[in-house]
């Protein structure tokens, strides 16, 4: 009986379509919130600066930076970004540590009704946080239980070796001490540090190596760790307070309101830092992407009206993005975006999704490279602070999640190039590589 | 002949190139996108001339041209008479048409001027970002307020902030003190119609101050246009007094203002006309500013 289960797949998806068409957000708001989301170092503060600034050039509709309001998110400071990636000589943005928004207007022309204003917002925060959204629906053991099985994997049990001397020798019934709080804190934090070095991305909780502006709250000082005496109960009561934080200042508040996402990722840097990184990168993206809101939920719907507030938003479109796509040839930039599709994918159906390999600001010209005796497909590029082009052909990327045999070969370290010139400080937008295909796919629908 | 091959015998997979990264030996510039532009949007064309102006430039080039003969003729004669005269013949004609070379210039000059407003205000109140960007830097350049605008402007990147900018910035203040203009002139017409002996004569001078507080507006604007600089910019404040007929309410209110003055007050009741002619003014020296500056109305 498939084509039974085939009709209702396709009247579920018919319903779900229909719904999310004639929400309330879509009839009565002109808002859409794009959610610019994605491991730490993908690049999301250089996707955001030139497609505000790719947006902001066009002329057809023509866009134009809208005020924030009253809301308490900051500004995503999108010409301070744009400058330091113009300026002589340049600089890449600094790395977020906040969430930001950036919102812009456009007049869309739909003739021979009158034209209408749609608000983009799109958010920026830094990516460390992003795994911090699957934390809310773990419970301190589950998360600490999974965590140090991930840590006791043989392949880094060199960077772990310290903090899993530290946690395991806790005595069961050890006192709730703050002193032995902060130690073990500090050593998940330095382990976690020198993890994220190695390319590792799946490394939670965020604030522990994003942490949030400020002074540092009590119930910062946690860390995954086993047993049941009174120090593993005040690491539980503080990592419930984290939860709770995330929850209030993060999920509720930023990512209900997400209707459309981008999730970012720096697949060729992870092909560089190996087979356990890579692994780990894929993990962190299913479980950042698992965390999300992808179907209406009648639970969250009723607990709204409850709060007498409007649902929860379910996100209908996201686009998969392999960045820096201009570290390898034109070549082999279809087997990224191939690479992506295989790596990333949204849980369940209804939702729109693609996958593409980008280049938020290009930095390299593609050219051929005779290798012992053969053309190859290289790039080249000048190296922050050089004077000279630095030629590199990494290596190949596999169109699927590669096997053991790839692991034989080095896929090599992508140099820091700088960005290309901007013409006229940006203001004709920014040189790169599918950022029209990505922009054009969010917003297709909308304009 | 027949080829045969031995299928026991299958080609060695070639060997994979050893990635690497080098760097070259001499320095480089930084590498430059070739960035593809909108196309920009064609201009209108222009209009060819008129018969006015075929027939004014006509009788120009023959009164020019003739009289340029004539001169020509004039000083070989004086030089076939004597070198000094000849001398003396040739500057005076060399300097009376260096002159009207001159006249003319300036006029060119402010006309110019005049279509380089009409061509900013196009581009500001275009959709070509780059365009409106160009020329919102074009107009600053020349006002006083450039050095803090400039990069002002430069540091925005937002075309609607940059028209916001100039609309709050340099065009307020011009066409404040373009209503200040305006509000003197309309002192000035009350008073004067008071003082002329004849309705003609009063007519005579609201003519000549109208035509005076445009000049004035122009030249704050930084223009000097000439005889014909000032017809077009007539042209140019008549046609954009019906953009600023809507503040026909606050000009009324101005000019009523204006002649509180209980002396004006006496006068204006008593001076047929005196009221219209100051409220005329007002809206004078703003039609002017509209049509002097660049900027779109909000």
């Amino acid at each position: 009986m498939s084509w039974l289960g085939d009709v209702a797949g396709g009247v579920q998806r018919f319903v779900v379509g229909g719904a999310q068409v004639l929400s309330p957000w879509n009839l009565f708001s002109n808002t859409v919130r794009i959610g610019v989301t994605g491991l730490s170092r993908a690049g999301k503060t250089a996707f955001l600066t030139s497609a505000a600034a790719l947006l902001l050039a066009r002329t057809q509709p023509r866009f134009a930076l809208a005020p924030l309001g009253a809301g308490d998110v900051p500004r995503f400071d999108q010409a301070r970004h744009l400058a330091a990636l113009a300026g002589d000589p340049p600089h890449w943005p600094e790395r977020t540590d906040s969430v930001s928004m950036l919102a812009l207007t456009a007049q869309v022309d739909q003739s021979p009704l009158p034209s209408r204003t749609v608000r983009l917002e799109f958010l920026d925060y830094p990516g460390e946080w992003l795994l911090d959204l699957p934390l809310l629906a773990l419970a301190y053991s589950d998360w600490s239980e999974r965590t140090l099985a991930r840590l006791e994997a043989p392949a880094i049990a060199a960077i772990t070796k310290e903090f899993l001397g530290f946690t395991h020798g806790l005595p069961a019934r050890a006192p709730a001490d703050e002193a032995l709080a902060k130690a073990g804190t500090e050593l998940y934090r330095r382990m976690l540090g020198r993890l994220r070095d190695a390319g590792f991305s799946y490394l939670q909780p965020g604030r522990h190596l994003m942490p949030a502006p400020g002074p540092e709250p009590p119930w910062i000082f946690f860390f995954p760790a086993r047993g049941q005496g009174p120090f593993a109960q005040l690491l539980a009561k503080r990592y419930d307070a984290y939860v709770e934080q995330v929850r209030r200042s993060l999920a509720s508040p930023l990512f209900a309101e997400v209707d459309r996402l981008v999730v970012l990722a720096d697949v060729l840097s992870a092909l560089h830092a190996g087979a356990a990184a890579f692994e780990d990168t894929r993990a962190a993206l299913a479980a950042a992407a698992g965390a999300l809101r992808w179907r209406f939920s009648w639970a969250d719907a009723l607990g709204a009206l409850v709060e007498l507030r409007m649902p929860p938003k379910v996100i209908g479109r996201v686009a998969f993005v392999a960045t820096k796509c201009d570290h390898v040839a034109e070549r082999q930039r279809g087997n990224l975006a191939a690479l992506m599709r295989n790596l990333a994918q949204v849980p369940g159906d209804g939702v729109t999704t693609a996958h593409f390999a980008a280049a938020s600001v290009r930095c390299t010209e593609d050219f051929v490279w005779t290798l012992e005796g053969r053309p190859v497909s290289a790039v080249r590029g000048r190296v922050l602070g050089q004077q000279v082009l630095t030629r590199s052909y990494p290596g190949e990327v596999p169109d699927q999640p590669p096997d053991a045999s790839f692991w034989t070969h080095p896929f090599l370290a992508l140099p820091q190039f700088e960005p290309m010139r901007l013409a006229d400080g940006g203001r004709l937008g920014v040189p790169n590589i599918g950022m029209d295909a990505v922009l054009n796919f969010l917003l297709q629908d909308v304009m | 002949m027949s080829q045969t091959r031995d299928v026991n015998q299958t080609p060695a997979a070639p060997r994979p190139v050893r990635p690497r990264i080098e760097a070259e030996e001499l320095p480089a510039p930084r590498l430059e996108a070739a960035i593809e532009l909108p196309d920009l949007p064609d201009r209108v064309p222009r209009q060819p001339l008129g018969m006015p102006a075929l027939a004014g430039s006509g009788a120009a080039v023959l009164i020019l041209g003739l009289a340029g003969i004539e001169t020509s003729n004039l000083v070989a004669d004086e030089f076939a008479r004597g070198a000094a005269l000849g001398w003396t013949t040739l500057t005076i004609a060399a300097a009376g048409f260096s002159l009207i070379g001159v006249g003319f210039l300036r006029e060119a000059t402010a006309l110019s001027a005049l279509r380089g407003v009409d061509r900013l205000r196009a581009d500001l109140a275009g959709t070509d970002a780059r365009r409106l960007v160009r020329a919102a830097r074009a107009w600053v350049r020349h006002l006083p307020e450039a050095p803090t605008l400039l990069p002002a402007i430069a540091a925005i990147n937002d075309p609607d902030a940059v028209i916001t900018l100039l609309r709050a910035g340099p065009a307020a203040s011009l066409r404040a003190k373009s209503e200040a203009l305006g509000r003197t002139a309309a002192l000035q017409a009350v008073a004067g119609i008071a003082a002329m002996p004849s309705p003609g004569l009063a007519a005579l001078y609201i003519a000549w101050r109208g035509l005076r507080l445009v000049r004035q507006v122009a030249a704050l604007h930084g223009y000097r246009p000439g005889l014909f600089g000032t017809l077009a910019l007539i042209r140019r404040t008549a046609l954009s007094a019906a953009t600023v007929a809507g503040t026909e309410m606050a000009a009324n209110a101005a000019a009523h203002a204006l002649v509180s003055n209980p002396l004006l007050q006496h006068l204006a009741g008593d001076m047929a006309g005196a009221g219209i002619a100051a409220r005329r003014m007002i809206v004078l020296a703003r039609a002017a500013d509209a049509a002097c500056s660049p900027v779109p109305e909000g």
